[in-house]
């Protein structure tokens, strides 16, 4: 945190948080709302309790760059089906897709569980405990290669 | 859900008769398996289970021999896969009191998902629910659950939506049922409006009521760890106590009450103590002198380590607090709670490590220190202004009073994922590990109160060389997750 301002192209990029499917935990989401916030990027948080289509629909309507989904209960898989092929269905091809937190039912080898969620669609998977600072970081790498590529 | 209900004004008042029985009959018609519920059959086979099966029975033998009993949370996506758990916490963890969680589906009624999650699980012959189905089972194949197991039974399911699956619960042999209408909907639901929440754990609890007016002791239990983030014991014990006068006013009179740990030894053996007392004191202020209310002391709900150690820690930890707070009951967890769901062999283990605590410090008490008595006399300041503003609020009905007073924030949850609550309080730990509020939102304290919280806080961000600002409270959310060489380095080294 607090090293807004640094990337002077964060002001131009539009995240959408919010924790999938019927998972209400919130407060990591917060947190990292909060950060990205901090860090001068465009947030819309939609909180806990999100259902898919409504990250989806937040995308559209606020021409949103990347979507930030959190997922905490476990059940992230069933909810994330189809989510990738849902984007591209709205017009949302380039849009980059990450997620992270507990994302599979116990404890499993996490790279296992990186391949699994890079099939379903999304950009990176972020294992749970990732600090704010390593989310920042890694979307201004990802957002500088888009604008150079 | 509640729409058949909302006909009647909310108040703390309990349900009438007619009323409650054309709401169960509307409520049984929403899924299949609500069809086999029978509350004549259902209160006869909770009567042919061995009162050691019971846990409305246990809990009270358990304070009365002030034992401290151990419970898992467990659920997983089949009858089978589900039927081996709870075996592996009776035998192998030794478990007194053998949980059943359901899955996120269920919590939200979304029983058409639940299914496919069942079949996906049987399909990838791995769990992919996080819990266990019960309303599409029903009561009849669920039994094989309790008939598995020698030990009483409990519903875990953080909704707040729980009518359907409390009445599979109940028919299914459960003798334990774990939610409330202001702890769950407050912190397990997004839009549900805070009277929507209550109204449906006022049908839950006057259904446990029905079955002791047949003669079953049913223990219903509040959960106090909320959003399970650093929730101050004042705002946990004021939301039990409320919860607490919902369910005597349907005529639930096996009522617990529980505690998420602060892991400080002695705030949580303070608040323990002050929970116990003021809920005696509120209940029987209200006209119930017979309330049978123990206190579940819960282990650390917050974020866990990352390292099966450090984790270790936290599980004998939490044995060792509850016992020392004379918890009637602990609520354990395992190395496996940063990864989510623990393996049953995972599960059993923090069962075991957690009853050697208990039982090596089963003679200690701390009451007569005099830092426990600072605290405990903090702790009931606090927590009587709370309450108090919030039954005033409501011209003495905990219902009107709990709604209108978490709009203002007069009652405040932190970290609440709910629209209705204003969840403006903050709080973060202080310099000597107690669990303060940074920002107290419109919850409103004595000055000098108030003045404790700052004064602690600020020596603590001096200390650490940090502002004082939020970021104390987000540091404190963090904290315990933190890896050992950033909490406890070496510091002489190069």
């Amino acid at each position: 945190m607090g090293t807004g301002g640094q990337n002077s192209n964060r002001a131009e990029i539009t995240l959408v948080t919010g924790v999938i499917g019927a998972d209400t935990h919130i407060v990591g989401n917060r947190i990292l709302s909060m950060a990205l916030e901090e860090a001068g990027f465009k947030v819309v948080a939609l909180g806990a309790l999100t259902p898919a289509d409504e990250f989806i629909k937040a995308a559209i309507e606020t021409a949103a760059d990347g979507i930030m989904v959190s997922s905490l209960y476990g059940q992230g898989e069933l909810d994330c089906r189809g989510f990738r092929d849902m984007c591209v269905e709205a017009g949302l091809q380039d849009i980059l897709l990450y997620i992270g937190g507990n994302l599979v039912v116990g404890k499993q080898d996490w790279a296992e569980v990186e391949a699994r969620y890079r099939d379903l669609g999304f950009d990176r998977a972020f294992p749970n405990a990732t600090r704010t600072e390593d989310v920042v970081a890694v979307l201004d790498e990802d957002f500088a290669a888009r604008r150079q590529g | 859900m509640a729409s058949d209900s909302n006909h009647i004004p909310l108040s703390a008042a309990q349900i009438p008769a007619d009323d409650f029985a054309r709401m169960r009959s509307e409520n049984l018609a929403r899924w299949p398996t609500g069809a086999e519920v029978d509350l004549i059959e259902a209160v006869a086979f909770q009567k042919s289970l061995p009162v050691h099966k019971q846990l409305g029975w246990v809990m009270r033998r358990a304070a009365e021999e002030g034992r401290c009993l151990t419970q898992p949370r467990g659920g997983f996506g089949t009858l089978k896969l589900q039927l081996e758990l709870m075996q592996a916490l009776d035998r192998d963890g030794m478990a007194d009191i053998v949980p059943t969680t359901t899955d996120s589906y269920t919590r939200n009624e979304q029983w058409t998902q639940a299914q496919t999650g069942i079949e996906e699980s049987e399909r990838e012959g791995r769990s992919m629910l996080n819990g266990y189905p019960m309303v599409n089972y029903g009561p009849i194949k669920t039994r094989q659950l309790i008939e598995a197991i020698d030990k009483p039974a409990i519903v875990l399911s953080g909704t707040a939506m729980p009518r359907l699956t409390v009445e599979i619960g109940f028919a299914a042999g459960y003798s334990g049922y774990l939610g409330s209408g202001i702890a769950y909907t407050t912190s397990y639901t997004k839009d549900t409006s805070i009277a929507e929440g209550i109204r449906n754990y006022q049908y839950l609890d006057r259904l446990a009521a029905l079955y002791l007016e047949h003669g079953v002791d049913l223990h219903r239990r509040q959960p106090g760890f909320l959003t399970g983030t650093n929730v101050p014991p004042c705002i946990a014990i004021a939301v039990g106590v409320l919860d607490a006068l919902l369910a005597a006013g349907q005529g639930v009179r096996n009522y617990g009450l529980e505690l998420a740990q602060t892991l400080h030894l002695i705030q949580d053996a303070a608040a323990i103590r002050v929970c116990g007392e003021l809920a005696h004191e509120y209940l029987a202020a209200a006209g119930y002198e017979d309330m049978f209310l123990p206190v579940t002391s819960l282990h650390w709900m917050g974020a866990w380590p990352q390292d099966d150690a450090q984790c270790q820690a936290l599980v004998a930890y939490g044995g060792t607090l509850a016992a020392v707070g004379g918890a009637v009951s602990v609520t354990t967890k395992s190395t496996h709670e940063a990864y989510g769901i623990p393996t049953p062999q995972a599960n059993a283990e923090g069962l075991r490590t957690t009853r050697m605590a208990v039982y090596m410090a089963r003679h200690i008490r701390l009451d007569d220190l005099p830092e426990f008595q600072t605290e405990a006399d903090l702790l009931r300041r606090e927590t009587r202004a709370i309450i108090d503003r919030v039954l005033e609020m409501g011209d003495g009905d905990a219902a009107i009073g709990t709604v209108k007073a978490l709009e203002a924030g007069a009652l405040d949850i932190p970290w609440s994922p709910n629209r209705h609550v204003q969840s403006r309080v903050m709080p973060a730990r202080d310099v000597d590990g107690y669990l303060r509020i940074y920002d107290p939102g419109n919850l409103v304290f004595a000055d000098d109160v108030a003045e404790v919280h700052t004064e602690r806080l600020k020596k603590r961000a001096e200390e650490e060389g940090v502002a004082y600002d939020h970021n104390l409270a987000v540091s404190s959310v963090y904290e315990i997750s933190e890896p050992l060489d950033r909490l406890l380095p070496f510091p002489w080294g190069e």
